[in-house]
C-alpha cells in the first residue's frame, strides 16, 4: 500500500461525529436565543452583548480550536500533557485566591476574570486531567496491572478532584471520579482494584449521606455548605423541619424548602408540561414568566427550555445527537492506532458522557441538582470552548488512526 | 450500525463503556418518556396552576322602574382609584439599589466584624458566604420588603396630595396585599368625588401605575321611599352554583338581599365574565384575557307608580318619621300593585356605601322600629272591625236582612257606650246602645251587632268565607318578605275554637293578617268578587333589544272568585260609602274639611272601613293596631287603598287621613287637568280619562 493512497483513504474525518455537533450547535444557539429572551427583551440591547451572539461567537472560537488541536497528531500533543495538567492545577489553585477568582453574584469561586470575560479553570482542568491520565496509563499493560502505577493514577484524579471541591463545585469535582475509573479500566487496571474503589468510595458516600441526613449535628463528619446541604435534602426527599419545631421553626423551614426544591420542581415541570411535541420555539412559558429562574435557564437548565418548547421529540433528538456523539468516540477509541488514542477518546466520551447523563437526570430530578453544563447546549464560553477541544482531540484521533 | 457495532465488536473493556452508555441513555430515555407522556397531563395542570389566575367580572345589573319607565334603582359611575403594582417594579429596583449601600452601611455598624488572627482572616477570605459587606438572603427580603413598602406607601402620599384628601396603606395591608394577590389592582382610593376626578385627571399622568377607573354601583333615587319593595344589595363576592368555572378571586359583586333586588336577582344580575391574568413567578400581572365577556342583566318593570308610591310614603310619614305602619295601594280591576310603603324604613344605599358594624348591629336588631321589617307583606296584626267586611259578607249570604233591626244594650259600667255578653263575658263597643240595622251598624262600626249576628251564622260559615279570600294563605310576592298570617281552615278550628274565639273573630280579634291582604279582599269586595294574586312585576326586558331576546311580560292572574250575591257586595260598599259620607261615620271627618260639610276630595267618593285592633298580652291591652281598608271610586271601583299603623289612636283618627292624602295624591294624579265640577257629574267621564292614564306608559 502506497502511503499516499492509504492518506487519501485513511485521513478522512467522522463525518457523523461532525454533523452530530453541528445539530448540537444549531440546537445551542437556538434555545439559548429562546431562554435569554425573558431577560434581554428590551430591543436596544447591542447585539454583541445578547446572550446566543456571545453564544455563536464561542461556537466559532471552539471551532477554531477544534481545527487547531487537529492540526498537529494528538501524539505530539501529549508531550505536553504533564506540563498541561500542572497549569491547569495552578489554575484551580489561583481562583481559590480572592483576589484572581472571582464569584460572579454567587456563591461559590469559580471563575478567573479575563478582561470583559471569565473563565472557569475547572472545565479546562477536565481536558487536562483526561490528557494527562490517558498519556501516563498509556504504557503497556503489564505495567498497569502494577498496584503503584494504580494508586498514581488515583492521585492524579484526587488533587484536581479536591481543588474543585474546595471553590465549591461538588458537581465538577465528582464528574472527575467516574471519568477516571472509566479511564483506568479502558487502560486494563485490573477489575478487582477498580470494584474495591467503587465499593469503598460508594460506601464512604453513603456513610456520609446517612450521616449528614439522618445523624445528629454534632456527630456530622463533614460540613456542607447551607446550600448543597438544602439539595441533598431535596433530592433524598427529606423534610426540612426539625423534630420539635416551634410554629416559626415550621413555616421557616418549609419556606426553605419550598426555595430549595423550586428549580427542581420548575424544571420538572418544564419538561413535562411540554409534552409530546412542545409548546413551539420561543412559546415556552415558565422561562419568559420566570418560574424557571432566569439566571439558570440558558445554562445549567437549557434541556428544560428545549424540553418544554420542542416536546419529547425534542428531548429524543437531543438524545439521539449525543448518541451519534458518544458512539462514534467509542468507534473512535476502538480504530485507534495506540493505548494512548483508545485511552483519549474513552476520556472524552467517559466526560461527555457524565455532563450529559447529570445534566438531564438532574432536570428530570433523577439526579441531584449540580451546576454542571450541557455540553454544546448550555451557554456558557469555556464549557463550549472545552466541548468542542475535547470533540477536536477525537477527530484528531480518527484522523491518525490505525492502518488497517 | 453505529450504536450496535460498538455494543457487539472491539475490545472486551470497550464494548463494556458501550453498554454503559447505552444504558444510561437509555435511562435518559425512559425518564423523559415518563415525565413527557405518561406524566404530561399532571404538569400540564401543574403550569396552568400556577400562572393563571381567573376573575370573575360580574355583569351590569339591571335596572328596576316603575311601571312609566320612571327609575327605581339604577347605576351611576363609582370612581375607583387603584394602583398596579406590577408597574412599580422598575420603582422597587431603583430604590432598593439606593437602599442597599445605607443598609449595608447601617448592618456594619451594628455587628463589626469581630477581630481575627491573620490565619481565620485567611480562612474567611476562602469561606465566601461569610464575607463581610454580604447581603444573606434574609437581609435581601427584609430590604425588598421595605423598599416594596416605601414606594407604595410614596406613591399612596402622592396620590394623597394631588387629591387634596389623605390617604395612606398600612405596612400591614400592604404586606398581605403582596403575598396573597399581587397581581390584583390595590385600591387606592374609593368612591372618588366629581371634584376629586377632575383633580386626579388634571394631573395623573405624572404617577406611574395609578389608574382611573370607573365601575358601576347601585344607586337608589328615591331612597326609603321604595326601599322594602326593592331591598338591598350586599357584598357577595363568593362563588354561585351556577357559575362555570372556580376563580381565584371577584370584582366586587352584589347579591340582592331581599326584596325586588333579591326576588328577580338572577334576571338583574346576568351573567358575570371571566377574565384571566397570566401572571409571573412573582405573582405579578403579566397580562390578561377575557374568557366569557360579562353580560349585562335585564331590566325589570314594576307595577308600581311612582308618583302613587312616594304619595303613599309621604302620607305614612305624615305622622311623625318613625310611624310604624304600612300603606298598599291596589288596582282593583287587575291586581297591580301600585304603591307598597312600609314605614319606617332605610336608605338602601346605605348598604351600597358601606356602613360600620356598630351601625349596622343597631340598625338590624332595633327591636321597636325594625326597619328592614316590610310590615306591608311581613307583618301579621289583627284586622279589628275591617274584618266585619268578611263578617257582613258571610252574615249576608246566611240570609241575614239588612234591614232587621237589632237592639244593642248598654255597657252597664259605662252607659254612653253598648256591650254584647256572651255567658259571663262582656264585649265592650266603641257604639252608642240602641237600634242598629246593617247599614248603620257597618258604619259605626257596633261590635254587638256583629258578634251577635256573627254567632247566629256560624264559625264555619264565617271561617269558609274568610278563605275565599284566601286569608291566611301566602300571597307569593317575590320578595322573599311574607307571612301568611293566622286564619284557619274551618276543620283546623273545629275544636279550638270556641264560641268566644268566634266572637272575637267577627269583630278581627284573634286571627292576624298582613295589609297587603287587606288590600286582596277590599279589591274583590270592590270589583264584584274577583281576588287576584296581586302582580307586582310587569315584565323584564334585556338592556339593549336585541335580536331572539324578547321581554318576558307576566300577566294578570286571578286566583279565585267569591260566588256571591253581588247584591250583597253592592250593599257592603254602600255601607263602606256611608262610613266616609254620612256625618256619623267613623271615617267621617278625615274626608271632610273642618266645617264637616265640604269633602276634601273633588272627584272621588271613597268607601271605607275603620279598624282598631287591640294587642293584648296576659289581659292587658297594650297597642292599637289601626286600619283603614277603602277603595274609589264608588260608582267604578279602580283604587283600593289600605293603611295600616301601630300603635295608632283609632282608625278613623290616624289611618283614614293617611288613606285620605293617598287618594288626593291620585286626584293630583289623574284628574289634574279636569275642572273640580260637582262631583256626580265629574265622574262618569273621569272614569274612562283616568283609566287611559293608567294604562299608557
Amino acid at each position: 500500500m502506497s502511503r499516499t493512497a492509504t492518506l487519501s483513504h485513511e485521513r478522512r474525518i467522522e463525518w457523523p461525529l461532525l454533523l452530530a455537533l453541528l445539530g448540537l450547535m444549531v440546537l445551542g444557539g437556538l434555545f439559548v436565543a429562546s431562554a435569554t429572551l425573558g431577560n434581554e427583551n428590551t430591543a436596544h440591547l447591542p447585539l454583541l452583548r445578547r446572550g446566543y451572539i456571545r453564544q455563536i461567537i464561542w461556537y466559532l472560537l471552539g471551532f477554531g480550536l477544534a481545527v487547531l488541536v487537529c492540526v498537529r497528531d494528538y501524539r505530539w500533543l501529549s508531550r505536553w500533557s504533564m506540563i498541561v495538567y500542572w497549569v491547569a492545577i495552578l489554575f484551580l489553585i489561583a481562583v481559590l485566591v480572592p483576589g484572581i477568582g472571582s464569584t460572579q453574584g454567587w456563591g461559590a469561586r469559580r471563575w478567573i476574570a479575563l478582561g470583559p470575560f471569565q473563565f472557569q479553570p475547572s472545565e479546562f482542568a477536565k481536558i487536562a486531567f483526561i490528557f494527562a491520565l490517558a498519556s501516563y496509563l498509556s504504557r503497556p499493560e503489564p505495567e498497569v496491572a502494577q498496584v503503584g502505577l494504580f494508586f498514581k493514577s488515583l492521585g492524579l484524579c484526587v488533587l484536581p478532584f479536591v481543588l474543585i471541591l474546595r471553590e465549591p463545585d461538588l458537581g465538577s469535582a465528582l464528574v472527575l471520579m467516574p471519568v477516571g475509573l472509566l479511564m483506568m479500566f479502558a487502560a486494563g487496571v485490573p477489575t478487582r482494584y477498580l470494584l474495591r474503589l467503587v465499593g469503598g468510595g460508594v460506601l464512604v458516600v453513603s456513610v456520609l449521606v446517612v450521616d449528614l441526613l439522618w445523624a445528629p449535628l454534632e456527630w456530622r463528619i463533614i460540613k456542607l455548605e447551607p446550600y448543597q446541604m438544602r439539595r441533598l435534602m431535596v433530592y433524598f426527599g427529606k423534610s426540612f423541619v426539625p423534630a420539635n419545631a416551634t410554629e416559626a421553626e415550621r413555616a421557616k423551614a418549609w419556606r426553605e424548602y419550598r426555595d430549595a426544591s423550586h428549580n427542581v420542581e420548575q424544571a420538572l415541570i418544564s419538561v413535562g408540561s411540554g409534552g409530546l411535541t412542545g409548546k413551539g420555539w420561543r412559546q415556552g412559558t415558565q422561562n419568559a414568566l420566570g418560574y424557571l429562574p432566569r439566571a439558570v435557564a440558558h445554562n445549567d437548565f437549557i434541556f428544560s427550555v428545549i424540553a418544554e418548547e420542542s416536546g419529547f421529540v425534542g428531548s429524543v433528538t437531543v438524545l439521539a445527537l449525543y448518541a451519534v456523539v458518544l458512539f462514534s468516540g467509542i468507534r473512535i477509541a476502538g480504530q485507534a492506532r495506540d493505548r494512548l488514542g483508545m485511552l483519549l477518546a474513552v476520556g472524552v466520551v467517559s466526560l461527555f458522557f457524565c455532563h450529559v447523563f447529570i445534566n438531564i437526570g438532574m432536570n428530570i430530578r433523577l439526579m441531584p441538582v449540580t451546576g454542571i453544563p450541557l455540553p454544546l447546549l448550555s451557554y456558557g464560553g469555556t464549557s463550549v470552548l472545552c466541548s468542542l477541544i475535547a470533540a477536536g482531540l477525537l477527530q484528531n484521533i480518527h484522523l491518525n488512526r490505525q492502518y488497517h | 450500525m453505529l450504536v450496535l457495532d460498538q455494543l457487539r465488536r472491539g475490545n472486551q473493556r470497550l464494548r463494556w463503556l458501550a453498554i454503559t452508555v447505552f444504558l444510561g441513555l437509555g435511562i435518559l430515555l425512559a425518564g423523559l418518556w415518563y415525565v413527557q407522556v405518561v406524566a404530561a397531563q399532571r404538569y400540564q395542570v401543574k403550569i396552568r396552576n400556577q400562572t393563571f389566575r381567573t376573575v370573575r367580572v360580574p355583569g351590569v345589573r339591571g335596572k328596576i322602574l316603575d311601571r312609566n319607565g320612571a327609575v327605581l334603582a339604577e347605576n351611576r359611575p363609582g370612581y375607583i382609584l387603584n394602583l398596579y403594582t406590577e408597574e412599580l417594579r422598575p420603582l422597587f429596583l431603583a430604590e432598593y439599589n439606593r437602599q442597599k449601600a445605607a443598609f449595608l452601611a447601617a448592618k456594619m455598624a451594628t455587628n463589626p466584624a469581630p477581630s481575627l488572627n491573620w490565619f481565620e482572616r485567611l480562612k474567611a477570605a476562602f469561606h465566601p458566604t461569610s464575607r463581610a459587606g454580604h447581603l444573606s438572603r434574609a437581609d435581601v427580603l427584609t430590604l425588598n420588603e421595605r423598599v416594596r413598602y416605601a414606594v407604595v406607601s410614596n406613591t399612596f402620599a402622592q396620590v394623597g396630595a394631588l387629591l387634596g384628601t389623605p390617604v395612606a396603606i398600612s405596612e400591614k395591608d400592604y404586606e398581605r396585599h403582596h403575598n396573597q394577590w399581587p397581581y390584583r389592582p390595590l385600591p387606592i382610593l374609593e368612591n372618588l368625588t366629581p371634584q376629586q376626578v377632575a383633580r386626579f385627571l388634571e394631573q395623573a399622568p405624572v404617577l406611574p401605575g395609578v389608574d382611573l377607573e370607573v365601575q358601576p354601583v347601585r344607586y337608589y333615587p328615591h331612597g326609603p321611599g321604595v326601599a322594602h319593595v326593592l331591598g338591598y344589595l350586599v357584598r357577595d363576592d363568593l362563588a354561585r352554583d351556577g357559575d362555570e368555572e372556580g376563580f381565584d378571586y371577584s370584582l366586587p359583586s352584589y347579591q340582592g338581599a331581599i326584596g325586588i333586588e333579591s326576588g328577580y336577582n338572577e334576571a338583574l344580575s346576568g351573567r358575570p365574565g371571566i377574565q384571566s391574568i397570566v401572571v409571573n413567578s412573582l405573582c405579578y400581572r403579566e397580562s390578561e384575557t377575557t374568557w366569557a365577556p360579562a353580560e349585562a342583566g335585564q331590566n325589570v318593570f314594576l307595577t308600581l307608580d311612582l308618583q302613587l308610591q312616594l304619595a303613599a310614603w309621604r302620607a305614612l310619614q305624615s305622622s311623625g318619621a318613625n310611624t310604624r305602619g304600612a300603606v298598599v295601594v291596589l288596582d282593583v280591576t287587575d291586581g297591580d300593585l301600585l304603591a307598597l310603603a312600609s314605614s319606617p324604613a332605610y336608605d338602601p344605599n346605605a348598604f351600597i356605601q358601606g356602613m360600620s358594624q356598630d351601625e349596622y348591629n343597631r340598625f338590624m336588631n332595633d327591636p321597636q322600629l325594625r326597619q328592614t321589617f316590610n310590615r306591608a307583606t311581613q307583618g301579621a296584626y289583627p284586622p279589628g272591625s275591617i274584618f266585619k267586611i268578611v263578617t257582613a259578607l258571610a252574615c249576608l249570604e246566611n240570609g241575614l236582612d239588612p234591614a232587621a233591626t237589632y237592639q244593642v244594650e248598654p255597657n252597664p259600667s259605662d252607659p254612653a257606650h253598648g256591650a254584647f255578653f256572651l255567658g259571663r263575658r262582656k264585649i265592650k263597643d266603641l257604639a252608642r246602645p240602641g237600634e242598629y240595622d246593617f247599614r248603620r251598624a257597618f258604619f259605626r262600626s257596633s261590635n254587638s251587632y256583629f258578634v251577635f249576628e256573627g254567632l247566629q251564622t256560624g264559625r264555619d260559615r264565617l271561617l269558609e268565607m274568610g278563605k275565599r279570600f284566601f286569608l291566611g294563605e301566602r300571597i307569593g310576592l317575590p320578595l322573599r318578605q311574607e307571612v301568611r298570617g293566622d286564619f284557619p281552615y274551618p276543620r283546623e278550628a273545629r275544636w279550638a275554637w270556641t264560641q268566644g274565639k268566634l266572637a272575637d273573630a267577627c269583630i278581627g280579634q284573634g286571627i292576624t293578617v298582613t295589609p297587603l291582604q287587606m288590600a286582596v279582599m277590599t279589591a274583590a269586595v270592590a270589583n264584584g268578587g274577583k281576588v287576584f294574586w296581586p302582580r307586582l312585576v310587569l315584565r323584564m326586558e334585556p338592556p339593549e333589544p336585541e335580536p331572539g331576546v324578547t321581554a318576558t311580560e307576566f300577566g294578570t292572574r286571578v286566583r279565585g272568585d267569591l260566588g256571591v250575591n253581588p247584591q250583597n257586595l253592592q250593599l257592603i260598599r254602600e255601607a263602606m260609602l256611608a262610613d266616609t259620607e254620612d256625618p256619623e261615620g267613623t271615617g267621617f271627618t278625615a274626608f271632610h274639611e273642618r266645617d264637616r260639610k265640604t269633602p276634601v276630595l273633588k272627584h272621588l267618593r271613597v268607601g271605607g272601613k275603620t279598624g282598631t285592633a287591640q294587642i293584648e298580652e296576659h289581659g292587658r291591652v297594650v297597642d292599637h293596631i289601626a286600619w283603614f281598608a277603602s277603595f274609589a271610586p264608588y260608582e267604578a271601583p279602580r283604587f283600593v287603598v289600605i293603611a295600616m299603623i301601630e300603635g295608632g289612636s283609632s282608625g278613623g283618627g290616624t289611618c283614614a287621613p293617611i288613606v285620605r292624602q293617598v287618594y288626593q295624591a291620585l286626584e293630583r294624579r289623574f284628574w289634574a287637568d279636569s275642572i273640580p265640577a260637582g262631583r256626580s257629574v265629574a265622574r262618569s267621564s273621569d272614569s274612562a280619562n283616568r283609566r287611559d292614564l293608567l294604562t299608557s306608559r
